[in-house]
């Protein structure tokens, strides 16, 4: 009896195993692609620390000729834009995804509900803005002049609270994770419109709030289109982001338009930030949102795997 | 639940709600700059408006846009009508191009105004360049802008390292004497010198394609790489050049495949760094080996005065500039920095008076542009300026962009009697024949498109010597050909026919 319960029980695992060498493949073909993701990081660290006369004699280099702390010193000389630029990164983020995902679960609840009346109405409403969107020009008269986000805090969270294609993926997570039944014998079970969706739905669709979570939050990190259009004369309000891609814009310029600004434009290069500072700026940037990957990772794992246990 | 749901509404209007309102009796002009590198501009500010308020009758406010993000911000605000900016950059060169946007109606037509309030501006800024502004808009002929009085000539020079040349037992009269086509035998002693890894050419391959051949820049051709040409005498330039008033293909003259030939023959010899065939990396590598001195002869689009610039200055060898031509005054240049009031804007008035009174009063031009005296600089016995490193660093502006710069004080970098010699150099430039000529390509936006592409292919490795134009230049050609070239050049000729007519 014993051994006929380990007999099927190896065989089964027998069944999920491969042959060592299909490991080891296994093993090489992810270790190379872990590999891909994380080494440009790596060499972005590695050329932060480097000495800018190392870079000017023989380029990028994992090997640098000397090593050097000055972009970091540099950067911690940036002082308070620095600082008060990571707050509000911080900042935007934090008000940003909570409010955003709080838009997305709500909107996307009623459109999950089959007794919801327009529930086809305001399905299209959502649909239709993926697809046609109302343009540059008219999006910033709105955003400007009616909403007035211009130079605070809600121009750089506002236009990007709501996403259509984050309403689709909620409303799908809550059809393939929510049966029907539920609802009915909560509603049977005495509980209010008010009182199910947070308290017998949200606990079984954590996954999906914590997808829908990290993409805003990766969005709103990395926003800095929305500092340029709006923001003009309130500097201490720019995201760090945008700190970075003013100088990255500034030497793209420069380098365009050099022969059109002639001696201007070499004074000008002068004044801009060195290659390696440009790099601490990324590791600044990059850290916390890595950071934060480990405590979504677990319930987009749960996510996934979620559909396979009930099968 | 429902407490929570309104808490949160209340917060998202909140948020949208709290604009920064700022109530003042003046009305408030707002200004967008260019190039600027400002981020305290507040005991600017003050003190402009306290200067301001009785001349003007209104309160400056300034964006200060960045190279990176003018762009962006100019046509923004001017193509939506935005009245929350009233005066403007613009120039031949920036996307808020002067002749393109005017014609729109996006610029206020000026001339009343200068009329009116105009008398010092006048006095301030030589007749040519108000002539230079004076162009067909949206309101028919008029001045849509005023014109910044800076360097509004061109002249390309030879941008030299005397220290490394001298070495090597030559003078600037060789450089003069020997000329591009000769240039070879200092290289390969320089090389010889200094070992495998110099590379004594350092090129803007396109500004050497221009020095070599005398050819210059029509102001409305495809940005990104010049497409066409209009040869300058180099005797004489305001004199007809060798094809007379005719714009050619770049591509296709002799001069032009001499060049390349050149070039090729100094690439393969390995005096030109290959990073600099490379549209990424050219620039960057340039100005790098630019700044640390590592070169034997650059190119240089030159601005009287640039031997004292700081950038020059520091980079620890002798530089001289030696020049191709003499200086002359063309569209592209003489359109360079100018200022635009926004056709949405509630203050037209106020904003010009602002405007004539920046390029006409040094006290509001210093201290706009130079910051509050014993702050961001002090002036030393002789009255030169000499900036506080510290302070400037926050607040410094992109000079030239920001209007007349002949009424600013000299700096102790520059020396006394700078402005004035300034002024004389850029008084005695010349005219070319065809100065005020703007190609309107909208006409022919299509091609240009697609010549633009097939351009961004070829013309910087050929320009750098990179690929060999035996070979490659005739498929080049061909390319440009297929994509339209005839009809573009012939539209740009009829327009300069008609132009040199009137």
């Amino acid at each position: 009896m014993m051994s006929a319960v380990s007999k099927t029980r190896r065989r089964s695992m027998q069944m999920n195993r491969f042959g060592p060498g299909a490991q080891a493949l296994f093993h090489i073909v992810l270790g190379l692609f872990s590999l891909l993701c994380i080494l440009p990081f790596i060499f972005v660290v590695i050329i932060s620390f480097s000495s800018e006369d190392s870079i000017r004699a023989i380029g990028y280099s994992f090997h640098p000729l000397s090593w050097s702390l000055q972009a970091y010193e540099y950067t911690l000389r940036l002082g308070d834009q620095l600082w008060r630029s990571y707050f509000n990164s911080f900042l935007i983020t934090l008000i940003g995804t909570v409010l955003s995902v709080a838009i997305c679960v709500l909107y996307a609840y009623p459109l999950f509900r089959k007794d919801y009346r327009l529930r086809g109405f305001f399905n299209f409403l959502s649909f239709f803005t993926m697809i046609f969107g109302g343009g540059l020009v008219p999006t910033y008269v709105i955003c400007k002049s009616v909403l007035g986000l211009s130079d605070n805090y809600a121009a750089l969270i506002v236009p990007m609270l709501f996403s259509p294609f984050n309403v689709i993926v909620m409303r799908t997570f809550f059809q393939t994770t929510v049966p029907p039944d539920l609802i009915e014998a909560a509603t049977i079970d005495g509980s209010g419109e008010y009182g199910t969706l947070p308290r017998i739905v949200l606990p079984v669709v954590t996954p999906g709030i914590a997808t829908i979570a990290l993409l805003n939050a990766l969005g709103y990190w990395n926003e800095w289109f929305l500092s340029l259009l709006y923001i003009n004369k309130n500097m201490s309000i720019i995201p760090l982001q945008y700190l970075l891609m003013r100088m990255q814009r500034n030497a793209d310029f420069l380098a365009k338009n050099a022969s059109m600004l002639g001696a201007d434009a070499s004074r000008a290069a002068l004044e801009l930030p060195s290659q390696t500072l440009k790099m601490a700026l990324v590791v600044f940037i990059v850290v916390p949102i890595a950071c934060a990957y480990p405590f979504f990772q677990r319930y987009v794992v749960a996510g996934l795997t979620v559909g396979s246990v009930k099968g | 639940m429902k407490k929570i749901l309104s808490i949160m509404l209340a917060l998202a209007m909140a948020l949208s709600l709290c604009s920064f309102s700022q109530a003042a009796d003046l009305p408030v002009i707002t200004i967008l700059f260019h190039g600027s590198n400002v981020s305290d501009d507040t005991a600017v500010l003050e003190r402009v408006n306290e200067y301001i308020a009785d001349k003007v009758g209104a309160k400056l406010e300034v964006v200060w846009g960045t190279w990176g993000d003018f762009d962006d911000k100019a046509t923004n605000a001017l193509t939506t009508a935005d009245s929350d900016i009233d005066m403007v950059f613009t120039c031949s060169w920036s996307a808020d191009e002067y002749n393109s946007f005017a014609k729109k109606g996006y610029f206020v037509k000026l001339d009343d105004l200068i009329e009116e309030y105009g008398a010092d501006l006048k006095a301030a800024i030589p007749e040519s360049l108000m002539q230079a502004a004076t162009i067909e808009g949206a309101e028919g002929k008029g001045i849509y802008a005023v014109n910044g009085f800076k360097d509004t000539a061109t002249q390309n020079t030879w941008d030299v390292n005397v220290t490394l040349l001298s070495e090597l037992g030559y003078t600037l009269e060789d450089v003069k004497n020997l000329g591009f086509y000769g240039f070879g035998e200092i290289f390969a002693k320089a090389k010889e010198l200094k070992g495998d890894s110099f590379y004594p050419f350092l090129v803007e391959p396109m500004v050497a394609e221009r020095m070599v051949t005398n050819s210059i820049i029509i102001a409305g051709d495809a940005g990104s790489v010049n497409l066409l040409s209009l040869y300058l005498n180099p005797d004489d330039v305001s004199a007809e050049g060798a094809y007379g008033n005719t714009i050619l293909n770049k591509f296709a003259t002799p001069e032009y495949a001499a060049f390349v030939e050149k070039m090729h023959e100094y690439y393969e010899a390995g005096y030109i760094n290959p990073a600099l065939a490379v549209a990424e990396t050219s620039n960057d590598t340039r100005t790098n080996a630019q700044l640390t001195g590592d070169y034997l002869i650059g190119t240089q689009s030159y601005a009287y005065g640039y031997e004292y610039a700081a950038d020059v200055l520091s980079r620890g060898i002798e530089v001289a500039f030696v020049p191709c031509t003499d200086a002359y005054v063309d569209t592209t240049a003489s359109q360079g920095a100018m200022v635009a009031i926004n056709s949405a804007s509630n203050h037209v008035e106020e904003s010009f008076k602002f405007l004539a009174l920046l390029n006409s009063d040094p006290t509001l031009m210093t201290l706009l542009n130079y910051g509050v005296e014993g702050i961001h600089y002090t002036l030393d016995e002789d009255g030169l300026v000499v900036f506080d490193e510290t302070a400037r660093s926050t607040y410094s502006p992109w000079t030239n962009g920001m209007g007349n710069v002949t009424i600013l004080p000299d700096t102790q970098s520059e020396g006394k009697g700078f402005r004035e010699a300034f002024k004389a150099y850029y008084a005695g430039a010349k005219a070319i024949p065809a100065l005020g000529y703007v190609f309107d390509n909208s006409e022919v936006a299509n091609q240009m498109a697609a010549l633009s592409n097939v351009a961004a292919q070829y013309a910087l490795a050929l320009d750098c010597g990179a690929i060999d134009p035996a070979t490659e230049l005739p498929k080049f050609l061909e390319a440009l050909d297929a994509a339209g070239m005839q009809a573009y050049l012939d539209a740009a000729n009829a327009q300069l026919d008609n132009y040199l007519s009137k």
